[in-house]
């Protein structure tokens, strides 16, 4: 057993148990933070795998930006406060019977016989002056720069939608004002007219 | 000569075209002096034909004049055949049909639709001779239907009355029975000789020999369904339900289309298929029965009616009924020269009937006249002609058709026939009480006309009498003068076939000395004591002592009332076939039109449609973690499928 | 050593306990959303599996480009979750079940 597999399974442990701690998990917040305790174990795995880059990337962009962002809205809404039943009796055996034939058909292909060691040789572990950046770097700009400025576009368009969906205009929304309805006089409001009786006669 | 014969047809058409389009326009005189001119050209022109063919023995004509399709192999045109019996014929319906244009002048003086009246008339005389001269089977049943047309507008001519609508529906109806039985049996022709035309047809009748149809012989079953048409037309049992009825219509059309000329159509066209009818004795015998069947029994209900009209309506369907017998027992030309006899008394009978009605105001009833011989002579003395012709007084015209039909039974040897003769003899003794009876309740004895209308009778006008005196001469004279010629020497020996086997006419040939001696003779035959039983018996009744008519018809009330309702034909139909249409019609309605048809096959394609809507729409929950596991579990299937299953499995699983 | 099945072995054990999260999840959308979260990751962990067997970068180029989209996608998510929140007042997941036949 190598050291490199040791880690492996550890850190594979961790990914698969805070992942099931997430779905099955009652309160929002704690299922954030076992979601975040997934993707360190993805990172790390991945630093094994070595992508240094991405997997500092994952940690500082997805964990640090969107699961903050995650916990922005369940703070907001209050989610975690209230209480909210799980119901999971009904479906938990039929889904996890359709997930474990799906993880039994998917292990058929991707087991050892197709993508053993014996089929896909274990790669030579990169040099220490290996950097992860500048290969990527080199990629990126080059052959894969258009995408690139897409992705750019991608995020530019995204940040105005947020916005547009969540924003509320002023102009067109009818609104109460509290303080004014309860500062309302008599006179703001009714007039007295005065009008000629039809029939004089009839009092 | 072929334009004589298209004039003969086409001057009533037009008369009748000018009448219908233009009488409002010309006014009464010029319509009637128009439709007259053109029967009086037609009358001409058949008498010259007749002269032609029958007495100077000219050729037959025999040709198309227009072919109105061609159908694969089938030739349909219009034709005339023009022979000696088609002659007789024209002579017969021309003349009746002229008496009639004339005695329409005066009848119909005060009715409104007096130039419509006169094209109809017109348009009658012209399906009648395209019907009597035609060559083939279509152009035959075209002028079949056309009379029957012309029928039905004429029954009904006073449509503001119920009875008659009601009447003329109920002749096209029953006509239409008839007209069935003759479409299948012209197919059934068509279908074995592939022609419609009487020649080729009468050709090919040897190819006929042995086959059989539904059990019986083809010609038999050909025969008998033609027959059923006749029976239609001519009014014999069961179909004659309509002949009572057409009284309603005015009296000129009783006297021309249902004395003299429509209901002789049936007459006349069993006697043109005289070559088809010798081949099935079966057919004859039929033939003969109905005809015995229809000539005693309406003979029986003439006794009890006091309609003036109606009383010489079963006379007519009794009549006829002698002529089928002629027919039956294979001695066409009797029956020819009965229908020519009959045509002129017959329309003497119903035009001085009319010329009664005229005076009393429209009063039909006999038991409401008497005595009228004093004030009505002319009237008077054309009836007697007329009564004394059709119960077979020795020397008048029908003595001897009658006399000559009963013959003719007596020789037949086809079965049945004994029980025919003793039919057609009491016949006599029958046509003789009714025919005297009316006689003496209308012109003789006391007079119970009411004092109002008593004060107004009198002789109608010139343009009514005259007429009657005309047809009473043929009336009296012409047996007298014809029956030799028409019967034995061969007048309408080209048109007619007798085959051996049928002794009838042969029998009578060996019988016959002339006419004179036949009414010498006639004292010592049954009929002539049988007619004398008659007229004593009527006088008995209805002049001498009249309250025993009363004490008979109290003791014999059961027989009286199954005379009264006609033997409960009409009943029965109405039951039967009217009722059972009504209530096949609203099963259809409610079962198979409501029921199936809209709520099963039209809303209930739509409520399925609905149903099935319904049941698969709680697919859509509305929830997406629904949608995901379906769409989960279809990737299973899917990668299962891949992975297994197929043409090329990714994997292949020993186990 | 680690063999390249035991790396892709893993990421489908992920996508799978991703799938289950979003049928069997009853409490809120949020879970909904992390679960997909789930599911990207584990598609990256594969490509970058691949990337490294096989000695090609593509793999990594991809999973850049998968992580941008997914940020971009969980902003928009979450706009749209606050919206739904605003005008159903929780965020249930019963509570979107308006377009029910």
């Amino acid at each position: 057993m190598e050291f490199e597999q040791i880690l492996f399974y550890v850190f594979s442990f961790w990914f698969v148990a805070s992942s099931l701690a997430m779905i099955f998990s009652r309160n929002a917040a704690k299922a954030v933070l076992f979601l975040i305790l997934s993707f360190f174990s993805a990172a790390s795995i991945w630093i094994l795998l070595e992508a240094e880059f991405l997997a500092i990337t994952l940690i500082l962009v997805y964990v640090g930006a969107v699961m903050v962002l995650f916990l922005f809205v369940i703070k907001m809404l209050n989610i975690d406060k209230s209480t909210l039943r799980a119901k999971f009796a009904g479906y938990l055996p039929l889904g996890l019977m359709v997930a474990a034939v799906i993880i039994a058909e998917m292990v058929l292909v991707l087991g050892s016989a197709q993508f053993g060691l014996d089929v896909v040789a274990a790669p030579v572990r990169h040099g220490a002056d290996y950097s992860n950046i500048t290969v990527l770097a080199m990629q990126l700009y080059t052959t894969y720069v258009y995408p690139f400025e897409l992705a750019a576009v991608l995020l530019l368009i995204a940040i105005i939608a947020a916005i547009t969906l969540v924003h509320r205009n002023e102009i067109n929304r009818k609104k109460q004002s509290i303080p004014e309805q309860v500062n309302v006089q008599a006179k703001d409001r009714v007039r007295l007219v005065s009008i000629a009786s039809p029939n004089k006669e009839k009092k | 000569m072929e334009n004589i014969y298209l004039a003969i047809a086409l001057s009533p058409l037009l008369g009748a075209i000018i009448a219908g389009f233009f009488g409002g326009i010309l006014g009464r005189k010029a319509t009637h002096t128009i439709t007259i001119l053109g029967v009086l050209v037609s009358t001409v022109l058949a008498l010259y034909v007749f002269n032609h063919h029958v007495l100077e023995k000219g050729e037959i004509f025999n040709q198309n004049l227009y072919t109105w399709m061609q159908v694969g192999g089938l030739n349909v045109s219009v034709g005339f055949l023009i022979d000696n019996l088609t002659s007789v014929m024209l002579v017969v319906v021309s003349f009746v049909s002229l008496m009639v244009h004339i005695y329409t002048i005066g009848y119909m003086d005060d009715d409104a639709g007096y130039t419509k009246f006169f094209s109809y008339i017109s348009l009658f005389t012209f399906s009648m001779f395209m019907l009597v001269m035609s060559n083939n089977f279509m152009q035959l049943f075209f002028g079949w239907e056309a009379v029957g047309l012309v029928s039905y507008l004429l029954i009904g001519f006073w449509h503001h009355k119920e009875s008659a609508v009601e009447a003329n529906l109920k002749a096209f109806l029953v006509n239409r029975v008839g007209d069935f039985g003759f479409l299948l049996g012209i197919g059934l022709v068509l279908a074995f000789s592939g022609s419609l035309d009487y020649m080729e047809v009468f050709s090919s009748l040897s190819a006929t020999a042995g086959v059989e149809l539904w059990g019986l012989d083809l010609i038999t079953v050909i025969c008998l369904l033609l027959f059923v048409g006749a029976m239609g037309k001519s009014a014999q049992v069961p179909l004659h339900v309509w002949l009572p009825g057409s009284m309603e219509g005015p009296t000129p059309i009783s006297a021309l289309i249902h004395a003299a000329t429509m209901v002789t159509a049936g007459i006349f066209m069993v006697s043109r298929m005289s070559p088809m009818f010798e081949l099935s004795d079966v057919a004859l015998t039929v033939v003969m029965v109905v005809g015995a069947i229809t000539a005693l029994f309406m003979g029986l209900l003439g006794i009890v009616q006091n309609d003036i009209k109606k009383v010489v309506a079963y006379s007519t369907l009794s009549q006829l009924g002698y002529m089928t017998v002629a027919l039956g027992v294979s001695a066409y030309s009797v029956a020819i020269f009965h229908l020519m006899t009959h045509a002129f008394f017959k329309a003497l009978l119903f035009l001085g009937a009319g010329s009664v009605i005229v005076a009393m105001h429209h009063e039909q009833d006999i038991r409401k006249m008497g005595g009228l011989y004093k004030k009505m002579p002319i009237t008077y003395i054309t009836a007697l002609i007329g009564t004394l012709a059709l119960i077979g007084f020795p020397g008048f015209a029908g003595f001897y058709s009658k006399d000559m039909i009963i013959e003719a039974v007596h020789f037949s040897s086809l079965p049945y026939a004994d029980w025919v003769y003793y039919a057609v003899v009491a016949g006599v003794f029958i046509t003789a009480f009714y025919s005297l009876r009316m006689f003496f309740l209308v012109f003789h004895g006391e007079s119970r006309v009411d004092h109002h209308t008593a004060e107004h009778l009198h002789e109608p006008a010139k343009s009514i009498t005259v007429p009657l005196i005309i047809l009473a001469i043929p009336s009296a004279v012409i047996g007298y003068f014809t029956i030799e010629p028409m019967l034995f020497t061969g007048w309408l020996d080209n048109a007619i076939t007798v085959s051996s086997s049928h002794v009838s006419m042969a029998g009578l040939k060996s019988e016959f000395h002339s006419a004179g001696a036949m009414i010498s003779h006639a004292v010592s035959t049954l009929p002539f004591w049988m007619m004398v039983g008659g007229i004593v018996t009527a006088w008995v009744f209805s002049l001498y002592r009249t309250q025993w008519a009363d004490w008979v018809m109290n003791k014999c009330h059961r027989s009286y009332y199954v005379l009264d309702s006609l033997y409960g034909f009409d009943r029965f139909n109405e039951i039967v076939f009217v009722n059972g249409v009504k209530k096949l019609g609203n099963l259809l309605w409610k079962v198979s039109d409501m029921g199936l048809i809209d709520k099963m096959a039209v809303n209930g394609s739509a409520r399925l449609v609905g149903f099935i809507g319904s049941v698969v729409r709680p697919i859509q929950t509305g929830y997406v973690y629904h949608y995901a596991f379906f769409m989960i579990f279809s990737l299973l299937i899917i990668l299962t499928w891949v992975l297994f299953a197929g043409d090329n499995p990714l994997l292949q699983i020993e186990f | 050593m680690v063999s390249l099945s035991d790396y892709l072995i893993l990421s489908a054990i992920i996508f799978c306990i991703g799938l289950v999260g979003i049928f069997v999840n009853r409490t809120n959308i949020i879970t909904l959303l992390m679960c997909v979260e789930l599911i990207l990751v584990a598609v990256n962990t594969n490509f970058i599996a691949f990337s490294h067997f096989l000695g090609n970068e593509a793999g990594q180029i991809f999973v850049f480009f998968i992580l941008t989209v997914a940020a971009a996608e969980v902003a928009i998510g979450l706009a749209i979750l606050t919206l739904l929140f605003r005008n159903k007042g929780s965020i249930n997941v019963d509570v979107t079940n308006s377009l029910k036949g």
